[in-house]
């Protein structure tokens, strides 16, 4: 069988998602380029719907969706991919040390893991950012970090349980390197996969969950981003009175981006997991029994 | 001679890939006499399974049975079956002991189901009736029948080997094909349950198609051996001109890897 | 049995857990705890109540940890405090009237889209590269990874506002009393039927690919193939041998799709005006009603772990290799 060193090229729904991804991406990075209002200036009148002069129309304080879209995009992409980083890192780290130590190390950690697991998460975040009051986005992307890497740990401590029982994991504990050494170096490499599933994962639970707190109000109002978008239009009674331009723009906005990650992770999947792939081998093989060169 | 009962003819399988195909069986043909042991032997990966897969048409894709390949039984081309002749064939003419019979065994379904899934399918049968059968099968592999409402993990390994034997005779088949039945077990449980087959071997009167890589142990277990290279069966004879004059190269070499024959031989 | 017992203590402990953090939030923010706790208050409430609120949250003169049993010894006795907002409302009573909403959306969405959702998982994973199995996989992509939100807003837009067809608040009609009459229970299923659809959309898609990904590892399994050779019929093999394997796994990450629901089942609440804990729990972060707010964290985990439970004891019913030992 042919493989590659770049499995992902030739994985539709990877190279779907990744457009998807880079195109929110690029966006973001161009957003002055795009757009010459300011996102959070009154620049129009209250509720217009899209025109020729604001693409998607006003908010209820007069400002520009269009131009709150995509300088919310920064927002949004920088908190998940900075929360979803610092959930991998605690997560995989908490993880191999468990797995790898074992013993009393791996007991404590695992039970912190269960008890994270078993507290509901969306609650808990509540109760923190209710408590620290109008959370900035990186004070959300903090309690995130510290609050959702349970899963992520648990899946990697059973990944290194089984990467510990092989060869070069024993001879490098033969050869006396250090504890980090081996967690690092030689553990570490062999559970890219699952660190990767993890931390698409990740992300896409931040962006979700950072919308998800934003929108119930527990945002700073005055920042940008998808979520506060969400919130102010919610508060405004944008679908009750009819400025559905107001609620529905971020909302494609959050749905195009959770596609493409998942796509994405979808993608990472498959890789990891052989067994999920179909390819392009069965087509062969169907083409060959219809052919009748052939049958099972 | 007589009429065999399986014959294998140019039997070829493909595994199909993205681009190119791995050929694992290669225009293989051989006969199974009734009632008779047949031995098939070679290193891990040359295709016994395949073969083994193919009698019973257990292939999914990307397997694919190449053209005039044909599997006679009793003159019926198994190919040709249609499903639900297939479904009746399957058990009733061939049953199978699988290589890691251990774990052939439905983990959440009790013996006495596993067993009356069986039955049922293929026999209009009673509950009751179903159970006594089930009774005498595993006295004949030496269970006690009143384990029968146990699950699966509460045997040994060699029991649960026993168990898989006696869901075999179930129906009475013709042709039972292990596919390394025993390369799970020690020594001694081994020796213990080839020796409880043959005596069932001639108290019914089945034939066994038995693939190992083991050739002791085929040597003293089999009436003829074929010799398997890379999806090729080079070599086929009786168990005796194989041990004692072996033709091709590759047999010799087998042989001269292999230490000298301990213990009588168990036909 | 053994193992389910040792599953109560853990919970118990992670009951413990989480009113350990509702104890610290407030002393670890800067500033008077008591201040922060009950500002939104102002000065409306009497010097009494307040008193008393104190004591509850363990707002005692003495060492940390007096404080700290003080507030275990209020929550062990059922006393989580009174709502500021709806004053003189204890927060049980508060809390207690929505979940019984929640719990009913949230219970039959689960069991509708967990029944669903595997049985679609089942189906492709047996047709594997099939148009079914591509249909539900995609469909799948895309359920899963619009946020609880994005879905709730777009179907009330579409099937309350824009079409009508469907009210857009409230879980049955005010104008009618709540009685056990044919009306009201009616109106009761008019109004549920939208938001447990849309937790249905948001969740049943996870519970397909669980299941696709679990039956698609096992169907190399040895048994497999021996219930193919016996001869079975389709339908008994991919059901009794196939899915009831790879429901134990299923099963098993249920547990930890219960927080999604949670999560989902607040965020729909509150965007179809439901008077469930998610509605109640957004009013209370508006008016920063933090007893409230602690009082939910309890009652959801609660609910967490009660849910948890559930699937262990279904787990050991389900997989003989537990029962009993
Ligand atoms: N699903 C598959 N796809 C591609 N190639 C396969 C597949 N299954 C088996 N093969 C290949 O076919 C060849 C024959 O496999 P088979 O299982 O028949 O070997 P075997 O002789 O039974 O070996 P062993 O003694 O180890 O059981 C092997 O080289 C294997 O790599
Ligand atoms: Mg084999």
């Amino acid at each position: 069988m042919k493989t590659s060193s770049f499995p992902l090229i030739h994985n539709r729904k990877a190279m779907v998602g990744a457009l998807i991804v880079a195109f929110i991406l690029a966006v973001a990075i161009a957003a002055p380029l795009l757009t010459s209002y300011d996102p959070s200036a009154r620049v129009g009148r209250p509720h217009q719907a899209p025109s020729l002069e604001h693409w998607l129309g006003t908010t209820r304080i007069g400002q520009d969706v269009f131009a709150r879209l995509v300088y919310g995009a920064r927002t949004s992409l920088a908190v998940g991919f900075g929360a979803g980083l610092l959930i991998t890192i605690v997560g995989t780290a908490l993880g191999i040390i468990a797995g790898y130590r074992g013993g009393k190390i791996d007991e404590i950690i695992s039970f912190f893991t269960n008890m994270v697991l078993v507290v509901p998460n969306l609650p808990l975040l509540l109760v923190l950012a209710a408590f620290i009051g109008q959370a900035s986005p990186w004070v959300i992307a903090l309690i995130l970090g510290c609050t959702s890497w349970a899963w992520g740990a648990r899946v990697t401590r059973a990944e290194t349980l089984s990467v510990k029982q092989k060869d070069y994991v024993k001879s490098a504990e033969m050869m006396g390197e250090p504890r980090w050494r081996i967690m690092t170096f030689e553990i570490f490499p062999n559970l890219i996969s699952i660190v990767g599933i993890n931390f698409i994962g990740s992300v896409i639970f931040a962006i979700i969950t950072q919308a998800t707190l934003e929108f119930l109000g527990l945002g700073d109002p005055k920042v940008v981003s998808w979520g506060t978008m969400l919130y102010a239009a919610q508060k405004a009674s944008a679908l009750s009175v009819g400025a559905w331009w107001d609620i529905l723009t971020p909302c494609f906005a959050l749905a195009f981006l959770g596609i493409g990650l998942s796509l994405l992770n979808f993608a990472v999947d498959e890789i990891a997991n052989p067994r999920l792939r179909t390819g392009n081998r069965l087509g062969r093989w169907s083409a060959l029994i219809r052919s009748g060169e052939g049958r099972l | 001679m007589t009429a065999p009962l399986l014959s294998v003819k140019n039997l070829t399988i493909d595994y199909i890939g993205e681009t190119n195909d791995f050929r694992a069986v290669d225009n293989v043909s051989f006969d199974v006499a009734p009632g008779e042991v047949f031995g098939l032997a070679g290193e891990s990966g040359c295709g016994k399974s395949t073969i083994a897969f193919a009698i019973s048409r257990l292939h999914k894709p990307p397997a694919l049975i190449r053209k005039h390949s044909a599997i006679l039984l009793d003159g019926r081309n198994v190919l040709d079956l249609d499903q639900k002749d297939l479904a009746d064939f399957r058990w009733r003419e061939v049953a199978m002991v699988f290589q890691s019979a251990m774990n052939s065994l439905n983990p959440v379904l009790r013996i006495e189901q596993q067993f009356y899934d069986v039955l049922r399918t293929h026999k209009r049968i009673t509950r009751a009736q179903a159970r006594d059968r089930t009774a005498e099968m595993l006295r004949l592999v030496d269970i006690s029948p009143d384990r029968m409402r146990d699950y699966p993990h509460q045997f040994s390994g060699g029991m649960r080997q026993r168990i898989v034997i006696a869901i075999c005779l179930a129906l009475d088949p013709r042709l039972i094909v292990m596919d390394e039945p025993t390369t799970a077990l020690d020594v001694v449980v081994q020796r213990e349950i080839l020796q409880r087959i043959n005596e069932l071997r001639r108290k019914l009167g089945f034939a066994v198609l038995f693939i190992t890589h083991d050739l002791g142990l085929m040597v003293q277990f089999c009436d003829r051996i074929g010799i398997m290279l890379g999806g090729k069966l080079v070599e086929q004879g009786t168990a005796d001109a194989i041990y004692r004059t072996p033709e091709h190269d590759y047999t010799k070499k087998l042989w001269a890897s292999f230490p000298s024959l301990h213990g009588g031989v168990l036909r | 049995m053994a193992f389910l017992l040792r599953r109560l203590c853990f919970y118990l402990a992670a009951f413990v857990a989480a009113a350990t953090i509702n104890f610290f939030l407030p002393r670890l923010m800067p500033g008077d705890p008591v201040q922060i706790m009950f500002s939104s208050a102002g000065a409306e409430l009497p010097p009494e109540s307040l008193q008393a609120l104190k004591l509850t949250f363990g707002f005692v003169d003495g060492p940390l940890w007096q404080q700290y049993l003080t507030y275990l010894g209020s929550i062990f006795s059922g006393d989580l405090g009174r709502s500021i907002k709806y004053f003189p409302l204890p927060v049980t009573t508060v809390l207690g009237n929505a979940l019984v909403w929640t719990v009913g959306l949230m219970g039959t969405a689960t069991i509708v889209s967990f029944a669903l959702g595997t049985f679609l998982g089942i189906l492709a994973a047996w047709r594997r590269g099939s148009l079914f199995d591509v249909i539900v996989s995609v469909g799948a992509i895309f359920a899963t990874s619009v946020p609880a939100v994005v879905t709730s807003l777009i179907v009330v837009f579409t099937f309350g506002f824009t079409l009508g067809w469907f009210p857009t608040g409230y879980s049955a009609d005010p104008a009618l009393d709540p009685a056990f009459t044919f009306e009201y229970l009616g109106s009761v299923l008019y109004h549920g039927i939208l938001p447990m659809l849309t937790l249905c959309a948001v969740l049943t898609g996870g519970f397909a690919v669980t299941m696709r990904n679990n039956m698609i590892n096992l169907l190399g399994e040895d048994y497999i193939v021996m219930a193919r050779a016996k001869g079975l019929s389709d339908t008994r093999v991919m059901l009794w041998y196939a899915a009831r394997n790879a429901l134990l796994p299923t099963v098993s990450s249920l547990a930890i799709a219960i927080g999604t629901v949670l999560g989902g089942s607040l965020v729909t609440e509150v965007v179809f005006n439901y008077p469930g804990l998610g509605n109640i729990l957004y009013q209370a972060i508006l008016a920063r009603d933090y007893p409230v707010i602690q009082g939910q964290l309890l009652i959801m985990t609660a609910t967490m772990l009660i849910a948890n439970f559930v699937v262990d004891v279904s787990y050991v019913l389900l997989d003989p290799r537990l029962k009993r030992a």
